[in-house]
């Protein structure tokens, strides 16, 4: 591939982009090719030397923001009839409503998703807390009470709860570290459906 | 190794590039080779992420008809380098302390 085929490639790959962001990766890729072929790479090592496009790509648009994206997407490239600021106009109670629905809905799943989290730490400290500390408790009382048999009950009461909750720690701590990892799966999925089909514009 | 872990490190190698001199993208890559193989697809977002952070600034200069950019550390920048250098002083005390066999069992 040459030089220009590439920066031609990765302009298409790249043009759903703000143009600020094409315009910085391509002087980046041309001169890292320019580089390479001073040292005495021909044209076409020097393309294969960036590496595999969809990796270039995939590299560039993780460090774009989602918000730049959405943005990029919905400005107008030509100016706007008169027309068509009237109807945007006149239908805002509709997109808008829609817009912030879905924009609500997202935020509300993903609320959930860590509430349920905390609530499952809230229960297992809580069981914790009130199994052993319970459970201890009442065996002393027992004993000053005098009666053996409950105080070994209450101990044993005490040690179930333990037993139970106190592995499910590290068992939430997985979770939430898996949570964030899928979370930022997430948005890059969501950052490529913005940017998605960039061969076909 | 742990991605974040590695992604980190990468960061402060490239700064560490260029702590003492100006550099370049493929100059950075040509001095981090004998310790740590990046290819340009992984530098690209690593000098963005510092120069958004304020970590380095960019600046462009002529080379052989051609325009070049540079890469220049801020004082942030040594900072952060300083702090690294700070933390893992104890990390490399630590291990080697582990690979000695500690006390006798």
């Amino acid at each position: 591939m040459t030089k220009m085929q590439f920066m031609a490639e990765l302009a298409a790959r790249l043009s759903r982009l703000p143009r600020e962001d094409v315009e910085r990766s391509m002087e980046y890729y041309g001169e890292m090719i320019d580089d390479r072929m001073e040292e005495g790479l021909s044209e076409a090592e020097a393309v294969v030397a960036m590496g595999d496009m969809d990796e270039i790509v995939k590299n560039v648009i993780g460090e774009t923001p989602l918000v730049r994206l959405v943005v990029e997407k919905i400005k107008p490239k030509r100016a706007l009839r008169a027309f068509e600021i009237v109807l945007l106009v006149l239908g805002s109670p509709i997109w808008l409503a829609v817009a912030i629905s879905l924009l609500a809905v997202f935020f509300s799943v993903y609320v959930t998703l860590w509430s349920v989290l905390i609530g499952c730490y809230a229960s297992v400290v809580g069981g914790l807390f009130g199994g052993v500390v319970g459970g201890l408790g009442a065996a002393v009382l027992f004993m000053i009470k005098g009666s053996g048999v409950s105080v070994l009950l209450m101990l044993g009461g005490a040690l179930c709860c333990f037993g139970i909750f106190a592995p499910l720690f590290p068992c939430l701590n997985r979770l939430v570290v898996l949570t964030v990892r899928w979370s930022k799966c997430f948005l890059h999925f969501v950052k490529s459906l913005f940017v998605g089909g960039g061969e076909q514009a | 190794m742990d991605m974040q872990l590695k992604r980190g490190l990468l960061d402060v190698c490239v700064l560490a590039a260029i702590q003492h001199e100006d550099s370049y993208g493929y100059q950075i890559i040509k001095d981090m080779h004998p310790f740590v193989e990046i290819s340009e697809s992984t530098l690209y977002p690593i000098l963005r992420r510092l120069e958004a952070a304020h970590l380095l600034d960019v600046y462009t200069r002529e080379y052989n008809g051609r325009l070049r950019k540079y890469y220049h550390i801020t004082e942030a920048g040594q900072a952060r380098l300083a702090t690294f250098a700070e933390e893992w002083r104890e990390i490399i005390s630590i291990y080697q302390f582990v690979t000695r066999g500690g006390s006798a069992q």
